[in-house]
């Protein structure tokens, strides 16, 4: 495996947090001064958690700073941010079955207001996932109970959802993401992964079977990403260090970019263990000046549970950014500066990278 | 939850043993439960870690909403010098990490000089310096105060970052049972340490630091400096215990090196001067000098003892020099002679300029006995300062350096475990077992009143223990509880399965240790016990994935049979979408499906049904009454399928232009509705919901097909 590429222009910067980090995001950059970076953090011994926007010191790498927080009900299982015309939002959803928004100021980014989705016929027991159109005006979220739910976030003061499905727990999903407004795809137990048209109503419009991977086990999906200019192509990652792609154009396989059984002699192996987040990875290095084939899956980030932040692309050997002693459990690539990657570490801290 | 009692009423006692005075008072903790009405009944257990878990249950027959109420509260450690938790859990993460790197090292070189007998001595020590190196990062505090760029000539103290009792020990013990390299300068090693740490001695008593810290405030309303006796006191202080550097600090700011007072005072200013040359001139026996530090290193032992000499010569000279009669200023002269009588190494000049018996002890050794090596020697030194500067003896530094002294390892281990965290002691049996090989045999020898295992163990075992009882540190608990040889497994074993499993991504990171450290069964009964409970909680198909991935047939089975009761009722057409993916999961492989793979062919043959009754294709029957024969044919279709899946086929049954069963499948389902007949006797047969004529009509259609088949053979 390619270590690091060049390690001594890749910057590091551990930062503990004295609690655990269940999710780390990016919140779209305000100034040019200062970005921000929201943290769901979890204190064990209090046990109360809370969503916390950090302050960070563009010019150098110092301790960031509390900008704001907010107290959430319960423990945070997803987090994602976007921007829409009033300002960032941070969208959240809880192990107890709620979803919150929190809208911050387009100014200094602290928190101004919050609203939520919590009644009990919303989800029963924990929400798995949320993702927030771009926009921020609508939210998807699923649950292991099997139910899918679109808020609309349209008011501050309110907000609505409706149910797309429910397998009544037949099905559990735990992943999601938009594809365009009205398409999204979710990721679900056996390395499954269901693609939804809301025009088509009713149920999944296609999905990938569960019995495509060969493997000597079966495993779950963790995370689901979708590239805006190639939305026809879902990748997902998950147990057994597996990482592969699901073209809808050919519903019937998939492309495995990465698995732990498989390559033995091949040593296109970044991880093991569980594989806890993926995101295409927009970053190309001045040096690097080439595209990747219009053939070829795009470049991919993923984070693990044996501590292992890299790059995969499909072909190559994967260029591996950190090597961690505990588990990597987020992750998130900066939209507008993609050079910079944020990451939730096992071991009650976070850790800013900048790419040269 | 409750608060927790401030415990400002409580004295801040150094005292290293709570119990031991008898007399504080207890700590009371309030509980809110909320329970209205009498208390029925009371539980009280233990949580995680601190945590007592207290049950109230109020009166069960009272109409009140809550019935009782469960309370967790937290018993807090009284002791102020304890860290904060979060700060607890950062060392023990971070010397996790440290310590597997010393085990992998120890096994491979176990391993080599079990091979062969290895022709060089791998140094182990040097192994473990790297170790302890390592650790001691950890213990500094992780904001240390930024360095000012504009030295201010009036400060005489530098505050770099608070010292720790926890990393005055490590680095005590580290000195002498660790560094092989600093036993021949033990004296200069001391007085580094002591130049470190000795703020800690402070709370007690006070100290040489305490004292210049005190000076330090007082000396920005201090006109002329020499005037004040303390200005002597804290001078001859800082010398006593080797703080070269501050010592010519301070001379420094001495008014006779005012310009306009320079041409009075000229003989003092010679003396001051000389004094300070003589200082930064001292000889010391060490490998090298820190930045900023004084003096002149050697490191061979002649040498040494050529230019100590030398030097001592010089401060007799010096002493004895005609020029104190010229000095006019008395304070100065007195200052100035009593400095030279500490370099001189008079036992009394140290005594007074030393407050504790530490400090009397390592100024004894810089200045009477730089070559001191054997701890003996040094012991009895110790004993003698003791009696000098009696002071209070529970100290816990005091404790564990009268230990090292006294060479008795087991005083060492009691005063770590007793004074310092069980973090302290499962660390620090690494570097009590580095160079010394009696300490190696007492820590690392089995024994019978510690139920077979070594005194090593015993103290990794405990940590782990403390380890374990939190939600956040039990992941790392694995890592020591694998090195303990004798118990470690099946604790590790137990540990994993006391883990709570409702939360998959908390299962997930389970079973990766699990997969680490092979413990294939724990795992299996994890995801069994993780199967059970999604299945109960209504989530089906999370329960029927964790079952399956345990190949737990005796379960999926089960649950087999309550599922075939809902397929029976509501799988149709609408609905059928939500079945699909959970259909999908189970797979054609019937191996981890148990009888669920009875599922999976069952909606094979009803799709194959639907496109029959959509187009009339052959193929499409083919398929179908290959369906149907695989279905009654496999062991895991429930008896109560087989007259709904032949009723569900008369259409094929009755299929007009052809027969499509031969003779010998047609036998096949007549013998099987003949089965029936009989499974129907039984008294659990649950009977299918059909038309009353079902029966009779698939009987007919099955003779017919039979003959037509027949005739067409």
């Amino acid at each position: 495996m390619a270590i690091g590429g060049s390690n001594e222009t890749l910057e590091v910067c551990r930062f503990p947090q004295s609690k655990y980090v269940d999710a780390v995001r990016w919140l779209p950059k305000i100034s040019a001064l200062e970005r921000f970076a929201v943290v769901a953090l979890s204190d064990f011994d209090s046990g109360a958690s809370s969503i916390d926007v950090l302050a960070l010191d563009r010019s150098e790498l110092s301790t960031p700073s509390l900008q704001s927080s907010w107290t959430a009900p319960s423990r945070v299982s997803s987090l994602r941010t976007s921007e829409s015309f009033r300002g960032p939002v941070i969208a959240a959803s809880t192990l107890a079955g709620s979803v919150h928004f929190l809208f911050a100021n387009s100014a200094d980014a602290s928190l101004e207001s919050e609203v939520c989705v919590s009644d009990k016929a919303f989800h029963a027991g924990a929400v798995s996932c949320v993702d927030l159109k771009d926009g921020g005006s609508e939210c998807l979220s699923v649950g292991e109970d099997g139910r899918i739910n679109l808020v609309n976030v349209g008011d501050t003061a309110k907000v609505s959802y409706r149910r797309v499905f429910d397998s009544n727990g037949l099905v559990s999903y735990t992943a999601a993401k938009w594809a365009s407004p009205v398409e999204f795809a979710t990721g679900g137990l056996g390395f499954s992964l269901q693609w939804w048209d809301q025009r088509k109503p009713g149920g999944a419009a296609c999905q990938l079977k569960g019995d495509w991977f060969k493997g000597a086990s079966s495993g779950m999906v963790h995370s689901v990403d979708i590239h805006s200019s190639r939305k026809d192509i879902c990748l997902a990652g998950g147990s057994s260090g597996v990482v592969f792609a699901w073209d809808l154009r050919r519903p019937q396989q998939s492309i495995i970019l990465s698995q732990s059984e498989l390559n033995e002699n091949e040593s296109h192996l970044p991880c093991e263990s569980e594989v806890w987040s993926v995101q295409y990875d927009s970053y190309f290095p001045s040096s690097r000046a080439m595209a990747t084939p219009s053939a070829h899956i795009l470049p991919a980030m993923i984070c693990s549970e044996d501590g292992i932040l890299a790059v995969i692309r499909q072909g190559e050997e994967p260029v591996e950014l950190l090597a961690e002693t505990c588990a990597i459990n987020s992750f998130d690539i900066d939209k507008q500066n993609p050079s910079d990657v944020i990451c939730g570490l096992e071991w009650e801290s976070i850790a800013i990278l900048s790419r040269p | 939850m409750p608060g927790v009692v401030s415990n400002s009423d409580v004295p801040s006692s150094n005292a290293v043993v709570p119990f031991s005075t008898g007399a504080q008072e207890p700590v009371i903790y309030p509980i809110r439960h909320g329970v209205a009405g009498p208390i029925h009944r009371l539980a009280i257990s233990w949580g995680a870690g601190n945590n007592l878990r207290v049950s109230f249950f109020g009166k069960p027959d009272s109409d009140d909403e809550i019935g009782g109420k469960v309370v967790e509260v937290k018993l807090s450690a009284d002791d102020p010098e304890i860290e904060s938790d979060a700060e607890r859990r950062r060392i023990a993460y971070g010397s996790v990490s440290p310590f597997a790197h010393l085990q992998s090292r120890r096994n491979s070189v176990s391993l080599l000089s079990k091979i062969s007998p290895s022709p060089y001595n791998i140094d182990w020590w040097e192994y473990v310096m790297e170790y302890s190196k390592d650790i001691k990062s950890l213990l500094s505090s992780p904001n240390t105060l930024p360095e000012s760029l504009f030295e201010d000539p009036r400060t005489i103290i530098k505050k770099t970052e608070d010292p720790t009792f926890l990393k005055a020990a490590w680095e005590l013990i580290e000195i002498f049972y660790a560094d092989k390299e600093s036993q021949s300068w033990l004296p200069e090693r001391m007085v580094d340490w002591l130049a470190d740490f000795d703020s800690l001695f402070s709370v007690e008593q006070v100290t040489v630091h305490s004292k210049l810290v005190d000076f330090q405030e007082k000396l920005i309303n201090l006109q002329s400096v020499e005037d004040d006796p303390r200005y002597w006191q804290s001078i001859s202080s800082a010398l006593a215990l080797g703080w070269l550097d501050t010592v010519v600090k301070m001379l420094r700011l001495h008014g006779s090196y005012n310009l306009d007072q320079l041409n009075d005072r000229e003989t003092e200013n010679g003396l001051v001067e000389a004094v300070a040359v003589l200082i930064s001139k001292m000889p010391r026996r060490r490998p090298e000098l820190a930045s900023g530090m004084l003096g002149e290193k050697y490191m061979s032992k002649p040498d040494f003892m050529k230019s100590w000499e030398k030097w001592r010569a010089q401060l007799t000279k010096l002493n004895s020099s005609a020029y104190w009669i010229h000095c006019s200023h008395h304070q100065t002269r007195e200052g100035l002679k009593s400095m030279l009588q500490i370099m001189l190494g008079d036992v009394n000049s140290l005594s007074i300029a030393t407050h504790h018996w530490i400090e009397l002890f390592i100024s004894q050794l810089l200045y009477i006995r730089p070559l001191s090596v054997g701890l003996e020697s040094m012991y009895s030194l110790a004993q003698k300062c003791i009696q000098l500067k009696p002071s209070s003896t529970s100290h816990k530094l005091v404790v564990l350096m009268m230990g090292i002294l006294e060479e008795n390892t087991e005083v060492v281990l009691a005063e770590c475990s007793r004074s310092f965290s069980p973090w302290m002691v499962a660390h620090a049996i690494e570097l009590l077992t580095a160079g010394s090989d009696e300490a190696d045999f007492l820590l690392n020898e089995d024994r019978s009143n510690l139920g077979g295992i070594s005194i090593k163990e015993l103290y990794r075992l405990i940590y782990a223990q403390v380890l374990s009882s939190h939600p956040l540190t039990w992941q790392i608990a694995p890592i020591y509880l694998a090195s303990c040889m004798k118990q470690g497994m099946a604790l590790l074993e137990i540990l994993l399965s006391s883990q709570p499993v409702h939360n998959n991504n908390l299962l997930l990171k389970i079973l990766e240790i699990c997969r680490l450290y092979e413990l294939d069964s724990v795992s299996t009964n994890m995801m069994k016990v993780a199967g059970v409970h999604h299945w109960k909680q209504g989530r089906k198909g999370l329960g029927v994935y964790w079952l399956q991935q345990a190949r737990d047939e005796v379960r999926l089975n089960r649950i087999a049979q309550t599922l075939f009761d809902f397929v029976g009722k509501s799988i149709s057409e609408e609905n059928f979408k939500e079945w699909e993916g959970l259909i999908e999961l189970l797979g054609a492989d019937s191996r981890s499906a148990g009888s669920l793979d009875f599922l999976y062919k069952y909606r094979d043959f009803k799709r194959s049904l639907q496109r029959v009754t959509d187009g009339k294709n052959f193929d499409a029957c083919q398929q179908a009454v290959d369906s149907l024969i695989s279905l009654m044919k496999s062991p895991s279709t429930p008896h109560r399928f087989w007259l709904p899946l032949l009723y569900d086929s008369l259409k094929l049954l009755n299929w007009r232009d052809r027969p499509l069963l031969n003779a010998s499948q047609t036998y096949l389902l007549l013998n099987k509705l003949q089965e029936l007949s009989t499974a129907r006797l039984r008294p659990n047969f649950v009977e299918p919901i059909l038309p009353p004529d079902a029966l009779s009509s698939v009987r007919l259609a099955l003779g017919t097909n039979l003959g037509r088949a027949i005739l067409e053979e």
